[in-house]
């Protein structure tokens, strides 16, 4: 069960391309309802309601923002601890493959003719 | 600081910028914020905005190259694997080896012993038919079940020998005497003296053949039957199989 529970958090992990941040219009959408001055009641009330659902939207958006960017591959680190430890895989790969290929193809045993 | 805190950073602060503006638009006109101040928060959203962006570049960047790093990573558990199975095939090589020297060692040794006291294959081939002309090695070929021979000597063979002669021969009396003296002496416990008599009595001589002191002379023991010789010579090769065979039975 955990297995798979982990194994669909690692399907999760999406590109930003994925990614979709749209803050700024539901901020842009509350300011511009909470300025709107209405006349009758029932529109106000209205409106009122509105606003609520799109404060609950805001905040919705925010966490799910949150929640993706966790999701992100590769982010753990700054760029310049990443591209460190890439050069330190690239040199820990050629010494083993060096050290592989010296002593796969070293032959010191001659054998001696009497 | 990794960019996935800046991330979220950037995201708490958009958070606590909007609040502000909106708890801005619903308060009171005398808590409302000047023009000025109001103008410089919404520059501030945008700017965070904009930085939130740059830093999803970014991230992007750094998901291409974590997707490098994968590869070279499995590469170097491959390398690891590989070297893992190099070290124990050398390992094992390094045993088989240092056996084979060890061994080898051994039988220059043995060589080497061998070489110090060479002994002729005549004497052991000689020495050789001798234990088996007995027969108690092995049974002769055409022995079969009632055949009266045995491995040891019968009392036939013993009373036709040495020492039922010696009790019918009247000549050679006086060397039963001499037994009795010696035995007598070995009962009065002379520890390190070998008596005379019995020295003399039986000796091996340089051909290799047991010969026995009559009076003044010797005559030379026959420990061996003449009669069998010749065909145990012809079957010496192939007695190592059948007492072999024997043996197990």
């Amino acid at each position: 069960m955990e297995s798979d529970e982990q194994n669909q958090e690692l399907d999760k992990r999406i590109t930003v391309e994925d990614l979709n941040i749209e803050i700024l219009p539901v901020v842009y959408e509350i300011i511009r309802s909470v300025e709107k001055d209405h006349h009758d009641n029932t529109a106000k009330t209205r409106e009122s309601q509105d606003c609520s659902q799109k404060v609950l939207e805001l905040q919705k958006r925010l966490d799910q923002a949150r929640a993706e960017i966790r999701l992100l591959p590769g982010i753990e680190y700054s760029k310049e601890q990443q591209l460190n430890h890439l050069e330190a895989l690239k040199t820990q790969l050629k010494l083993k493959q060096e050290l592989l290929h010296k002593y796969r193809y070293m032959y010191s045993f001659e054998v001696q003719k009497p | 600081m990794s960019t996935k805190e800046k991330l979220l950073y950037i995201i708490d602060d958009i958070e606590l910028i909007s609040k502000e503006i909106i708890e801005n638009s619903i308060a009171p006109k005398h808590l409302k914020l000047s023009g000025p101040e109001y103008a410089q928060l919404t520059e501030l959203l945008m700017a965070k905005n904009n930085e939130l962006n740059e830093t999803l570049k970014l991230a992007a960047e750094q998901a291409q190259i974590d997707k490098k790093m994968d590869i070279l990573k499995a590469e170097v558990e491959r390398q690891d694997h590989d070297i893992n199975h190099l070290q124990k095939q050398l390992k094992e090589a390094e045993q088989i080896l240092s056996t084979a020297i060890y061994q080898a060692n051994q039988k220059l040794q043995s060589i080497a012993r061998a070489n110090k006291r060479p002994v002729s294959s005549e004497e052991l081939i000689k020495f050789a038919h001798r234990i088996s002309a007995s027969n108690a090695i092995c049974a002769p070929l055409t022995w079969q079940q009632g055949d009266p021979r045995r491995p040891y000597p019968t009392d036939i063979e013993m009373r036709l020998g040495l020492l039922g002669r010696l009790m019918s021969d009247p000549i050679n009396g006086h060397l039963l005497q001499q037994q009795n003296n010696i035995s007598d002496l070995h009962r009065q416990g002379h520890p390190g003296e070998i008596p005379a008599a019995q020295q003399n009595q039986f000796a091996w001589h340089p051909s290799g053949e047991i010969h026995m002191s009559v009076g003044q002379g010797s005559v030379p023991m026959d420990t061996r039957n003449h009669k069998q010789e010749t065909e145990d010579v012809e079957v010496m090769s192939t007695d190592s199989s059948s007492s072999s065979s024997s043996d197990s039975q």
